[in-house]
């Protein structure tokens, strides 16, 4: 903490929140906040004597309310930057600290809360995590059993920094106690709050286990576990240790914690599953090893860094293996537990990759953007022609679109990611992704359906997830049906609502369009764009006669090849369900409504070249050609 | 490299050891790319990845005046960044190449259907060599780059990259929204495994 506050080119922003962030790599502006101290930093000098003065007390949240603070004063004696602040939310403007603080002159009671706009290349997010409440585990009593503590009050109770100067007591009485349960996984691996493990809790537990032994040698410890998870260096040697200590671990999740009213003594109930025996101990005290979970305001800064979250709700890596530390946003960078639950050699590996990773961008000049951008066709774009539309804009997940009436709608090439939604969503085809144009789709599609299409599932997927998706279904080797056949775009934001309907013009069986689930897409709001078209293609295709069954929409993350696996062989159960005199007949009969939706496409010579069968003048009664 | 708009696509088709040659022959596959228009050579190579592979397919760009390769191989997300070099040493821009993947979305989840799979690795053919008819050279955008950097919240990770990056002589703005940093390492006692002070 002292080295980054000493370092000449580190300049902390304390008491500071972001509020926005525009811009792309290399080229980030950050509006920041930095909040009023009602202190001058310069002339605080930190001996606190303010505080001494200040009569007001409230309770510390940095010793988790077991100690008070005052009105005005710093978190902890080691605090960095040493500066105090005055909590107006208590503050009765006595001004005893002003006096206190006399020659000095810190004291500022006008001082604003002050902007600032600042550029960077690039940015790491840190923002760590929350502690699961255990309020909400209403068998473990935590709240009305003043001897059930959390782990967190547990580490400030035997800290020699704490409140209580590193003595362990009991809340309800003060006296030390002489037995302990520490019960794990409290709202974690648990189906009603969060699934995944938080993975440093075992490892806490244990050492809060060994630290009360060393301090009282004659107390009984006991932890409830699950499995003991240590699986870093030197950590199951640390088990080891406090099992020799004669620490005792029990395997088994507590189901109830009740109370003597007078002893104030509790009842932990268990099964041992290594006995197969209900169990009740007596002790003391209990201290809950409560979950990781995401920061409350996890979703404000993924929306102003358009990040995504995984399903546990913490930020979303680029990929799980490949790039862990980079998130979806080119120049935006993840460290430690605002990723995923991390102990403290994980979060400073993390942040030096983070580091390192960012410098990767900063040790250059420039940088290179991937060219698969959208760009708009100024001649053909309604909006140059004095039309109302700027349908593009509200696709952009980025703000990468303008459109004034009057002038073709410009894109930000620097700020376009690359999603292909404006694509999609333009009525009029005036927006092309390179590397995914219409007729690069166009061609794959009409080869791909070119021999007894009827038989087939074309699946569109989406790079980032359903792609990933269907190559983790190989990588696990889930077989599948071989009648699928597969088409990527970047985003399901891309998948036009008429590729769905070429594909049926050319005969297609099933037609499949995939992409990521909400909170992953990799375009922030893509996946909505897409969501939203094809809840409206669903309706369409009801009226052009397409049984519903033959079209479908699925989220499917890179993570979950089972489900798309399963996806294409219920598709094709489906398939094999319906009568194929009935597809080619469905598909017939929606032909002239769906050509005469496509002749926008013959706009550009490769787009007449692929749709040179579509002849403008076709009728309803046009046969079907042979496929 | 192109000279003419004449289309001169080659297509290379992994047998990537056994994964795909154990259940399709990746000859036979080439044999089919070979009569899809515009293509002038179509290669089957054991490990289109390796050296040898990597060479074939910059030779063959430099001999046969090759402006279109599609690989048919494994996962764009695997192998699109080795290929994409591979084809731009030898002067094609990368954005000419196409992948398609007849690994982990044919052979592997095909493998109790070889006929099948040997079909849809043809067709899976066909729509690349038909992208790739379409595909247009692109350059990468070139920005500038702002030589700062920010880290958002002062806990342990967050002080570690700004320490790290303020080591490069990079200008590093830690922002805290608490009155001072350090985050929840600075509320622990001792920490494992080591048993020493948090701050």
């Amino acid at each position: 903490m002292v080295d980054a506050a000493r370092h000449p080119k580190v300049e902390i922003l304390a008491y500071s929140e972001v509020l926005r962030v525009d811009g792309y790599i290399g080229n980030f502006r950050v509006e920041v906040m930095q909040k009023p101290r009602y202190v001058i930093a310069e002339n605080c000098t930190g001996d606190g004597e303010c505080a001494d003065a200040c009569p007001i007390e409230v309770p510390n949240e940095f010793e988790m309310g077991l100690a008070p603070r005052k009105a005005i004063d710093v978190p902890h004696g080691q605090a960095v930057p040493l500066i105090y602040a005055i909590d107006m939310d208590h503050c009765i403007e006595c001004y005893q600290c002003v006096t206190a603080c006399g020659h000095r002159d810190a004291i500022d009671f006008t001082q604003e809360p002050e902007l600032l706009e600042l550029e960077v290349g690039s940015i790491i997010v840190a923002t760590g995590f929350d502690s699961f409440d255990p309020t909400v585990i209403p068998e473990y009593g935590y709240g009305p059993y003043p001897n059930v503590i959390t782990a967190m009050e547990l580490e400030r109770l035997d800290n020699s920094a704490g409140p209580t100067i590193g003595r362990l007591i009991r809340p309800s009485d003060g006296r030390e106690p002489k037995s302990m349960a520490i019960v794990q996984c409290v709202g974690s691996r648990d189906q009603r709050f969060n699934e995944y493990c938080s993975g440093f809790c075992c490892m806490y537990a244990i050492k809060n286990a060994i630290l009360l032994k060393q301090m009282i040698p004659d107390m009984e410890i006991t932890i409830f576990y699950m499995d003991i998870r240590t699986p870093s260096k030197g950590y199951e040697e640390f088990y080891n240790r406090a099992r020799e200590m004669g620490i005792r671990f029990i395997h088994g999740r507590p189901s109830q914690i009740t109370e003597d009213p007078v002893t104030r003594n509790l009842f932990v109930e268990a099964e041992d599953q290594e006995l197969g025996e209900v169990l009740e101990f007596e002790v003391e005290m209990v201290a809950l090893s409560t979950a990781a979970i995401p920061r409350a305001d996890t979703e404000q800064v993924a929306s102003s860094l358009t990040l995504s979250r995984s399903p546990s709700g913490f930020f979303m890596e680029y990929h799980p293996k490949l790039r862990p530390v980079d998130s979806p946003t080119d120049g935006v960078f993840l460290a430690g537990a605002a990723q995923g639950p991390k102990d403290i050699p994980a979060s400073v590996a993390q942040g030096s990759a983070a580091a390192a990773r960012a410098a990767r961008v900063l040790s250059s000049d420039t940088w290179e953007i991937e060219p698969i951008i959208a760009k708009v066709d100024e001649a053909v774009c309604v909006s140059a022609q004095g039309t109302r539309c700027g349908l593009c804009v509200g696709a952009c997940p980025y703000g990468a679109i303008s459109c004034v009436t009057g002038e073709a709608a410009q894109i930000t090439s620097a700020k376009c990611h690359g999603c292909g939604g404006c694509v999609a969503e333009c009525p009029h085809s005036a927006i092309t992704q390179d590397h995914f144009t219409d007729a690069q789709v166009v061609a794959q599609l009409s080869e791909l359906l070119r021999d007894k299409p009827e038989e087939k599932v074309l699946a569109f997927m989406c790079h980032w997830c359903s792609y990933g998706g269907a190559d983790m279904a190989g990588t696990s080797h889930f077989e599948y049906p071989a009648v699928s056949r597969g088409i990527r775009v970047m985003c399901s934001a891309r998948m036009d609502s008429d590729f769905v309907l070429e594909a049926y013009r050319r005969g297609a069986g099933m037609v499949l369009v995939s992409g990521c689930h909400p909170q992953d897409c990799h375009y922030i709001t893509g996946q909505q764009i897409a969501a939203k078209r094809f809840e409206r293609l669903h309706r369409q295709l009801e009226r052009l006669g397409i049984s519903p069954e033959r079209f479908r929409v699925e989220w499917i993350s890179a993570a979950e090849g089972e489900k798309y696996a399963r996806v294409i062989t219920e598709m094709n159960e489906t398939l094999d369900s319906i009568p194929r005199e009935q597809i080619l007949a469905e598909n017939r009969e929606a032909r002239a409504t769906i050509e005469r939706r496509l002749q926008r496409w013959k706009n550009s010579p490769q787009m007449i070249e692929l749709m040179a069968d579509l002849e403008p003048e076709t009728s309803a009664e046009q046969e079907v050609p042979a496929s | 490299m192109t000279t003419s708009n004449e289309l001169r696509i080659g297509v290379y088709v992994c047998s990537c050891g056994s994964n795909i040659g154990g259940v399709i022959d990746p000859g036979e596959v080439a044999e089919f790319s070979r009569t899809l228009p515009g293509v002038v050579l179509a290669r089957e190579n054991l490990y289109l990845c390796g050296d040898p592979g990597q060479n074939a397919i910059a030779q063959d760009i430099r001999e046969h005046g090759l402006n279109r390769v599609v690989i048919a191989a494994c996962s764009v997300r695997m192998h699109e960044p080795t290929f994409r070099a591979c084809v731009a040493e030898a002067g094609l821009n990368p954005f000419l190449m196409e992948m398609t993947n007849i690994r982990e979305q044919d052979t592997w989840v095909h493998s109790h259907e070889p006929d099948a799979a040997l079909h849809k690795a043809k067709e899976l053919v066909s729509a690349a060599v038909a992208k790739v008819t379409y595909v247009e050279p692109l350059q990468p955008i070139t920005v500038p780059v702002t030589k700062a950097a920010m880290v958002i919240g002062g806990g342990v990770a967050g002080i570690s990259a700004a320490l790290d990056l303020a080591d490069m002589g990079i200008h590093t703005y830690l922002v805290e929204k608490e009155q001072s940093i350090g985050g929840t390492m600075a509320q622990l006692n001792k920490t494992f495994p080591t048993m020493d002070c948090s701050i």
